[in-house]
């Protein structure tokens, strides 16, 4: 259960910011005051930080960080 | 182009109070005291400090004006900057500590250091060095050719521009052979400073003075500009372009000596892992600054000079002491990624061409020596060949980064794959050097970024040769796979340590 969560953590901002591109390469609707595709590019600067924070959670109650 | 004397009175204000500050940093003896203390400060610096530094390396010059001017031209394409940069610390979280550790219990200072420990080579270090040498001159250049045009937008027909440029640089070189990584680490943080109050500054009044605010603005684009909204379909550009130049650039950015410098004056792997999660966060005001090329695109006359794009926005929009700080912080963006690029490139050549290569025997107080002097040299070159061979901002860079990530397998994968062996990744790096020139220098790139060919030869090159070479590297320990591969190993010696 943990590794899936893992697995999908670390995938997740991957595919987001670059197996996705092709789909969310468009302008409407414009979300935030930004185009389609740059809002979801900030939105990813947002969410990737919080991937990581989750691997790191995940990590440390293995206790496989020293 | 007149320059404006309020504006080139306080950008010439803050350069020479920054590179004061950068001398009063080293007023401790200790500092340069030894390659360790001098290159990575002694592995001390804390979290914060740590993110000051690699914060300084990202927003460079070229990251404003090279992409605006990007952004200006090419569109979105200019964007490609933020999945790299969101995922280029995001996959330092998985590799960074383990190598900050090797590093940290080994006493390395470069990353040519640990390849030459890891696979026992010599030859391996030296190639190294030499490509990360070679790739972070023109790197310098970019950021010389960013404070160039900087003074010459602020100081036309006041000042003469390269007598300027080449004394500032010579300043920061001084203060960095003076003071070492303590001299960028402390400027970096006015310039940090600067740039999120400065550029934050600019996003928000330039489109109020414009357009009367972002809305309107962005009303405007979609109206009159939707082609630079997107990623272009069709071009020599395109979606396969902006997705491997993304990857690849986040795969070389920890391979920058400069970057791994920054690194290495972290004082835990915990530091590390902290920095890798919060520094995408940079990334906020980055993605607003590459809109203002689209605000110049829409405002400035037709026929501007792309490079120019930022700073005659600047020049068209604000009066004399805005102009100033915002001159000044594109300044400082490009002086203080530099004394740390001149730390990374001469630590290279100190201790891995020098030493490895020419004189093995040399001592330590002459190395330190050496590796400071080496300053002189690296910004020497740069100023020479920026000066002599001006060519194109971001082109420069693109080749950079393509040669640079060819050390990825003997750095990264190498911490991880237990069996790779040397002579395979040697080959394996010449292979993707070569493909990447090739696939450069004929233009024949199907669209694909050129790093994304050379890392694939030589991703493919490691893969087959190495089986041929792989009995030798089973029989042969050494005391880095020791800590890398074997854990009961490394439970004693970090028990030893009390870690």
């Amino acid at each position: 259960m943990k590794k899936g969560i893992l697995t999908i953590l670390v995938l997740l901002p991957f595919v987001a910011q670059l197996a996705l591109l092709p789909f969310v390469n468009k302008i409407g609707p414009i979300v935030f005051g930004l185009p389609f595709f740059h809002f979801w590019l900030f939105l990813w600067i947002v969410l990737t930080p919080l991937c990581t924070y989750g691997i790191y959670q995940l990590q440390k109650s293995k206790g496989g960080l020293e | 182009m007149q320059g404006n004397l309020t504006a080139l009175s306080i950008t010439i204000f803050i350069i020479l109070t920054v590179v004061l500050i950068g001398f009063l940093s080293g007023r401790d003896k200790k500092v340069r005291s030894s390659v360790e203390e001098w290159s990575v400060g002694g592995r001390r610096f804390g979290g914060l400090l740590v993110w000051f530094l690699v914060g300084a390396d990202l927003y460079t010059a070229y990251t404003f004006l090279g992409l605006t001017s990007t952004a200006y031209t090419g569109g979105s394409l200019a964007f490609f900057a933020i999945p790299y940069s969101v995922l280029a610390f995001f996959i330092s979280y998985f590799f960074l500590p383990k190598l900050w550790k090797v590093a940290n219990h080994h006493k390395l200072t470069t990353l040519a250091d640990y390849a030459r420990e890891r696979f026992d080579s010599k030859l391996l270090s030296i190639l190294i060095a030499i490509v990360g040498v070679l790739m972070l001159i023109p790197y310098i250049c970019l950021q010389l050719s960013g404070i160039q045009d900087t003074l010459q937008v602020a100081g036309t027909g006041f000042i003469n521009v390269k007598v300027v440029v080449v004394t500032s640089f010579l300043l920061v070189a001084l203060y960095t052979f003076f003071s070492g990584i303590k001299g960028p680490t402390y400027t970096a943080i006015i310039k940090d400073v600067l740039v999120w109050a400065i550029m934050l500054f600019m996003v928000v009044s330039l489109p109020m003075i414009h357009f009367g605010g972002w809305t309107p603005m962005m009303d405007r684009l979609v109206k009159d500009a939707p082609q630079l909204l997107t990623i272009p379909t069709d071009g020599p550009k395109g979606i396969p372009w902006f997705i491997t130049a993304s990857l690849v650039s986040a795969l070389a950015l920890f391979m920058w000596a400069h970057a791994a410098t920054g690194v290495f004056t972290a004082k835990s792997a915990d530091s590390i892992r902290k920095n890798a999660m919060f520094l995408p966060l940079y990334n906020i005001v980055l993605i607003l600054v590459i809109f203002l090329g689209f605000i110049a695109f829409l405002v400035l006359p037709k026929g501007t000079d792309p490079r120019f794009a930022l700073l005659t926005l600047i020049q068209s929009s604000y009066g004399g002491v805005a102009q100033g700080l915002a001159y000044a912080t594109i300044a400082l963006a490009s002086l203080i990624p530099c004394s740390i690029m001149a730390i990374g490139a001469s630590n290279l050549f100190a201790n891995n061409i020098y030493r490895d290569w020419i004189n093995p025997k040399v001592k330590p107080s002459r190395l330190t020596m050496i590796t400071r002097g080496m300053v002189f040299v690296v910004i020497g070159l740069a100023l020479l060949f920026g000066l002599v061979f001006p060519s194109a901002l971001v082109s420069l860079q693109l080749l950079g980064v393509s040669g640079m990530v060819q050390i990825f397998p003997a750095i990264v994968i190498s911490l991880f794959w237990k069996n790779q062996t040397r002579e395979a990744t040697i080959i394996g790096l010449l292979v993707g050097l070569a493909t990447t020139f090739t696939v450069y220098g004929t233009g024949n790139s199907y669209g694909i970024y050129e790093g994304f060919w050379g890392l694939a030869a030589n991703f493919l090159a490691v893969v087959v040769l190495n089986p041929l070479f792989v009995k030798k590297a089973k029989s042969n320990a050494n005391p880095v796979k020791e800590f890398l591969f074997n854990k009961n190993q490394k439970e004693a010696s970090l028990a030893k340590k009390g870690a």
